[in-house]
């Protein structure tokens, strides 16, 4: 859980490094790499759920093949 | 093809590597902004240059600038001053005319340099006249020699100047889309099967891949919604792909619609898929042919298919066509557990008789 509202607060502090520039928002001393590794845990987060969802699945057909 | 692991696992390399590479790959130098950017013909004037991930220090005394109003009038800076790495100062003297009968006049900023290529900012610079003499104009303005301006390969996405680093969505936008169509053909087959030889699987997939579709359908427009907030500044515009996109989610959530309402299971299974196969016949001309027929603030319309030299890149496609791959894979990987579900409820009911 805190880990989890330090990420989130860290992201939500982001504006404030801001400079003139809105356009290189992100891709400035390193908050670049921020946006990839939040991106990649929510695509990992999505592939685990697809993997749970995937063996329930195979588990039922199991089941109903030896019926 | 369903129980097999490795496209599966191909399909999340691909989506780390388009993802990794997608947003870490810097642009190319470009230029942000130029000011003052308003002349009067005749003055001598300084413009000073902001660019974005550029180099002036590097080499500094290669930087060429040039105000270019066509392929051939363009005027070359008589002085560059290179203040940082992002800021260059460079001086002009405009000519008493301008080679045209208007007495405004457009031009794009010019910079150029060996090694970091030339850079350009189209249209920024307005040049204005009192008094129209085409002949001493053309004297001036006319190149003497061609320009020959540099191109930087390197393996850095290109800098355009309305989306800056947004150029990276083409991967993400632009492939759901794709992806989407893919399925939605995919799907049309299993329905031409299903109405073929009636086999029961043929609908489940249909039906699965037409939902997955809709999935990324109405991913696509949130996405290209939030892309367009921060570029065209608005989350809609009267733009006709944009609203050909719309219709062909409405079009296929109809599909949806049909189905939940037919009771009986044969019926529905066969009007949906000739509803299905129908569907795909009136989307292809409102979303491929339509949208060229007119101009349109969104790439790949106005009379030109994208993918030209000005949407896409080698080293943009280098990403973009790994990331169709991703995504087909990864909404194939979704159809086939909705699939595989959908029959499995069906054996369900089978054997509870």
């Amino acid at each position: 859980m805190k880990l989890l509202s330090f990420i989130i607060l860290s992201l939500l502090s982001l504006p404030l490094f801001a400079q003139n520039n809105m356009n290189d928002y992100m891709r400035q001393t390193g908050k670049i790499y921020v946006v990839f590794g939040v991106i990649l845990i929510i695509f990992i987060g999505i592939v685990i759920f697809l993997i749970r969802l995937e063996r329930k699945i195979k588990k039922l057909e199991n089941k109903i093949n030896h019926e | 093809m369903l129980y097999d692991k490795w496209w599966k696992i191909l399909a999340v390399i691909l989506f780390i590597y388009i993802l990794f590479f997608g947003i870490l790959i810097p642009l190319k130098p470009g230029i942000l902004n130029v000011s003052p950017s308003r002349f009067n013909a005749g003055d001598q004037v300084s413009v000073k240059v902001e660019g974005y991930n550029s180099f002036f220090l590097k080499e500094a005394e290669l930087w060429r600038a040039f105000i270019k109003i066509d392929s051939i009038h363009s005027l070359q800076a008589y002085e560059i001053n290179v203040i940082s790495d992002t800021e260059l100062s460079s001086k002009f003297n405009i000519p008493a005319n301008l080679p045209s009968n208007l007495n405004l006049l457009s031009a794009s900023f010019i910079l150029d340099h060996p090694k970091s290529g030339a850079m350009l900012i189209p249209s920024k610079i307005i040049l204005s006249q009192d008094s129209i003499n085409l002949a001493s104009a053309e004297s001036s303005w006319l190149n003497k020699t061609k320009l020959k301006l540099h191109y930087r390969s390197s393996f850095e996405f290109p800098y355009r100047n309305i989306l800056y680093e947004t150029i990276r969505n083409t991967f993400y936008h632009v492939s759901l889309w794709f992806a989407m169509f893919i399925f939605f053909g995919f799907s049309v087959y299993h329905s031409i099967k299903f109405l073929k030889h009636h086999k029961i699987e043929d609908d489940l997939k249909s039906n699965a891949l037409v939902n997955t579709g809709i999935l990324f359908g109405i991913l696509g427009l949130l996405t290209g919604s939030l892309w367009a907030r921060f570029t065209w500044d608005t989350w809609w515009t009267k733009d006709i792909k944009l609203n050909m996109s719309a219709l062909t989610m409405l079009i296929y959530i109809a599909y949806i619609v049909l189905r939940a309402s037919i009771q009986d299971i044969d019926k529905k299974r066969r009007i949906s898929s000739a509803y299905n196969i129908f569907a795909l016949v009136a989307v292809i001309p409102l979303i491929f042919v339509l949208p060229r027929l007119t101009d349109s603030l969104h790439p790949g319309n106005g009379g030109n298919p994208a993918f030209g030299s000005d949407d896409m890149d080698n080293v943009l496609r280098m990403v973009f066509y790994p990331s169709v791959i991703a995504f087909t894979l990864i909404g194939l990987w979704i159809a086939s557990l909705k699939y595989r579900l959908d029959y499995c409820s069906l054996k369900i009911e089978d054997i509870d008789e």
